[in-house]
């Protein structure tokens, strides 16, 4: 015990002295890495983070202008610091607020970035629009959707996840159809593992990534001559890694997919340029499946800093490439920012109890002893997600 | 500045070429690397074990199956194959080893242990974490029939794996243990020469060593040794010490081969979908496997032969 006073004496003592150093450039959990590699190629080495957040789109009033100032910054964090552990449940009691209960508690929030939106290009940091096919695509599936709903108290009660449909109370016919395409998003049934959403698999972490508001935004670089690996830990306890190829070989063959696409590399000066293709038609991304292809930038910036930017592009969605930028922080090796077993598919007890629910709801219908499992939801969760102030 | 920045790099860059080529190359794998990195043997690329570890840590006889049950026989030689497997024939069989544990080749259980192993074994299919595509944990990661890469740098090196699509570092420079136990373990590295020493810790208690219920508790510490004998090959040796499951360390040893073929590069196995049907099959509102008991499984196969099947006809002229 008397000797460990001096031992955190000493701690407080070398984090001191490395405050003086380095505090002009780097806050708290943040370290400054070398720009080149010891063999001369760029250095993206460590651990990346955002450490704030920025929306996917810029809200109009801010035209094509690409940063917030600061005193606009300083405002918006109010305005959101204010619905920070405002109540947003809906009615106690009824079915939606067993979602609800997902709280701001649940969420994280950071605070605001210097970027008006992640989406650079086009100008007005607006998505492009879709095309036509994608329109059609995207409206028969949310019917399709909404169909299933329209028999629950969420569609009786009007609420906003049943926009554009109508109560019935005989559940629909539709009930018993096939998707068009492999389902990646919640629906009010589940008949088989493939009803559930990518999320509720646990296989929702992917391409670009950028991370999102619940769990994870790391990403650990690790380069050796002529090699460039990943490893992400993106999202709510879903890891992957990737290894880029950097030899100049073409692209996989079309017939072989996967869910984290094909990367091949190459510098172009200080830039890690990644073409990535062949992606599997499980994976979605914003509605684009088997024809994503990115286009993925990563450059130094600065001591602690990490450029990142993905073009996006695929005809078949969007009627034009469209390109998102955003700044990583570097994080600090020691403290080991990173955690490196997301294990959502180990624990994940949520997804064979929506099964077996569904199935001993089934049961409990066919004895008479409940009610059509089609009146109940399943499906939806977040309703009455605030307005958000860095999307007005 | 930029100007002068990418004179640097462009500079640092011709100087590291030409170190680079006054040293062995190989053009085998990914991309064409230099033979050592700042000074260290360089194990960059893909790398593979060929052998039957993944079977079964000891020296065993071929078998006709992971699951068997009894035949005609009351003798543990004579077992037949059990329905989960059946339906395979003889892709099914486990293959026969020597073994890579070093010594008499025997893993030192305690008498509690061992017991716990025999019953992994029995209950293979349920408790395997391998089935369920669970993180594999390391050894066994190193010696499953899936490739991995390893991304040496200076201070980190990455190792990443296809088998569920993960990865560790290990970290050559100082750094936190992590916050809690895990799969995957926490691996620091340090040079012995030209060996690359790698200690393994804070485990939890559910990864297991290989399909025959070899397992370990979350006391376990390995220590790899990492040691290249030729460009291709590294002799990978593993000390394993667990006082709660093991009465002394022992150590597994085996050759890990580098993947030649020029147009390698690690594909994914993204196994959490993929083993869907085995977990989740059972909660499907018209199951595709008709009857299905997990813990322990029990599963009915009906076989469907094709009408007109001639091979069918011929053996039953």
């Amino acid at each position: 015990m008397g000797a460990r006073v001096p031992k955190l004496l000493a701690g407080v003592i070398v984090v001191a002295v490395a405050v003086v150093i380095v505090v002009a450039v780097v806050t708290r959990g943040q370290e400054a890495g070398p720009l080149t590699t010891p063999w001369g190629e760029p250095d993206l080495q460590g651990i990346w983070t955002t450490e704030f957040d920025t929306p996917l789109q810029r809200a109009a009033r801010f035209g094509t202008r690409e940063l917030y100032t600061e005193e606009e910054r300083v405002q918006l964090d109010q305005e959101r610091a204010e619905l920070l552990g405002r109540d947003r449940r809906v009615e106690r009691g009824s079915e939606l607020d067993v979602a609800g209960a997902y709280g701001s508690v649940f969420m994280s929030m950071k605070r605001t970035g210097r970027r008006t939106s992640l989406v650079v290009d086009p100008p007005n940091g607006r998505l492009p629009d879709v095309t036509p096919e994608q329109r059609e695509r995207a409206a028969a599936d949310r019917a399709f959707r909404i169909d299933l709903l329209r028999s629950t108290q969420t569609c009786k009660s009007g609420s906003t996840a049943c926009a554009g449909g109508t109560y019935d109370a005989t559940p629909s016919p539709r009930r018993e159809e096939a998707l068009a395409r492999y389902n990646t998003a919640r629906m009010n049934r589940h008949f088989s593992p493939e009803d559930g959403s990518l999320g509720d698999r646990c296989l929702s972490g992917g391409l670009p990534g950028f991370g999102g508001a619940y769990g994870g935004n790391f990403r650990r670089i690790v380069q050796t001559p002529g090699g460039v690996s990943i490893f992400y830990d993106i999202d709510q306890g879903q890891a992957f890694q990737r290894n880029i190829v950097m030899n100049g070989r073409p692209h996989l063959p079309a017939t072989v997919r996967q869910w984290f696409g094909d990367s091949r590399g190459r510098w172009e000066g200080d830039t890690l340029v990644i073409d990535v293709t062949n992606f599997s038609p499980k994976w979605d991304y914003m509605g684009a499946r088997e024809n994503l292809h990115l286009i993925e930038k990563w450059r130094r910036t600065g001591p602690v800093t990490l450029e990142y930017e993905v073009t996006v592009e695929d005809p078949t969605v969007w009627t034009r490439p469209w390109t998102m930028r955003e700044e990583f922080t570097r994080q600090n090796e020691k403290e080991n920012r990173i955690y490196y077993e997301p294990r959502c598919h180990e624990g994940n007890y949520g997804f064979p109890s929506l099964l077996l629910s569904a199935r001993l709801a089934e049961k409990a219908y066919a004895e008479g002893k409940g009610p059509h499992p089609a009146t109940k939801d399943n499906a939806t969760d977040f309703v009455g997600v605030e307005d958000n102030p860095l999307a007005r | 500045m930029r100007k002068m920045l990418l004179v640097a790099v462009l500079a640092g860059a011709v100087g590291a070429a030409v170190s680079m080529y006054v040293t062995r190359t190989t053009t085998s794998g990914q991309t064409t690397r230099p033979a050592r990195v700042e000074g260290r043997p360089n194990f960059s690329g893909i790398w593979q074990a060929n052998n039957e570890a993944h079977w079964d840590l000891q020296a065993h006889e071929a078998r006709a199956g992971a699951v068997t049950q009894e035949g005609a026989y009351p003798f543990e030689y004579a077992r037949v194959a059990a329905a989960p497997v059946v339906a395979l024939g003889a892709a099914g069989g486990v293959p026969a080893s020597l073994g890579v544990v070093q010594g008499d080749g025997q893993i030192p259980y305690t008498a509690e242990a061992l017991a716990i192993r025999k019953a992994n074994a029995e209950n293979w299919i349920d408790r395997d974490p391998e089935l369920k595509c669970y993180l594999p944990g390391i050894p066994r990661a190193m010696y499953m029939p899936y490739p991995f890469e390893i991304t040496q740098s200076t201070n980190k090196i990455h190792f990443g794996y296809a088998f569920a699509v993960t990865a560790r570092t290990v970290h050559l420079d100082e750094v936190d243990p992590p916050p809690a136990e895990t799969w995957m373990g926490h691996s620091v590295g340090r040079w012995d020469g030209d060996t690359l020493v790698v200690t393994v810790s804070d485990f939890n208690d559910k990864t297991w060593f290989d399909r025959a219920g070899n397992f370990h508790s979350e006391a376990l510490t390995l220590t790899e040794r990492f040691t290249l004998i030729t460009p291709d090959v590294i002799d990978y040796e593993v000390t394993i010490e667990d006082p709660k499951v093991f009465t002394r360390p022992w150590t597994i040893a085996m050759p890990l081969y580098r993947r030649l073929e020029p147009n390698m590069q690690l594909l994914e196995y993204r196994c959490t979908d993929i083993a869907e049907e085995f977990m989740y099959g059972n909660l499907r509102r018209k199951p595709l496997v008709t009857r299905w008991e997990g813990e322990t499984m029990i599963v009915d196969i009906t076989r469907k032969v094709p009408p007109g099947d001639r091979f069918y006809e011929w053996f039953r002229k």
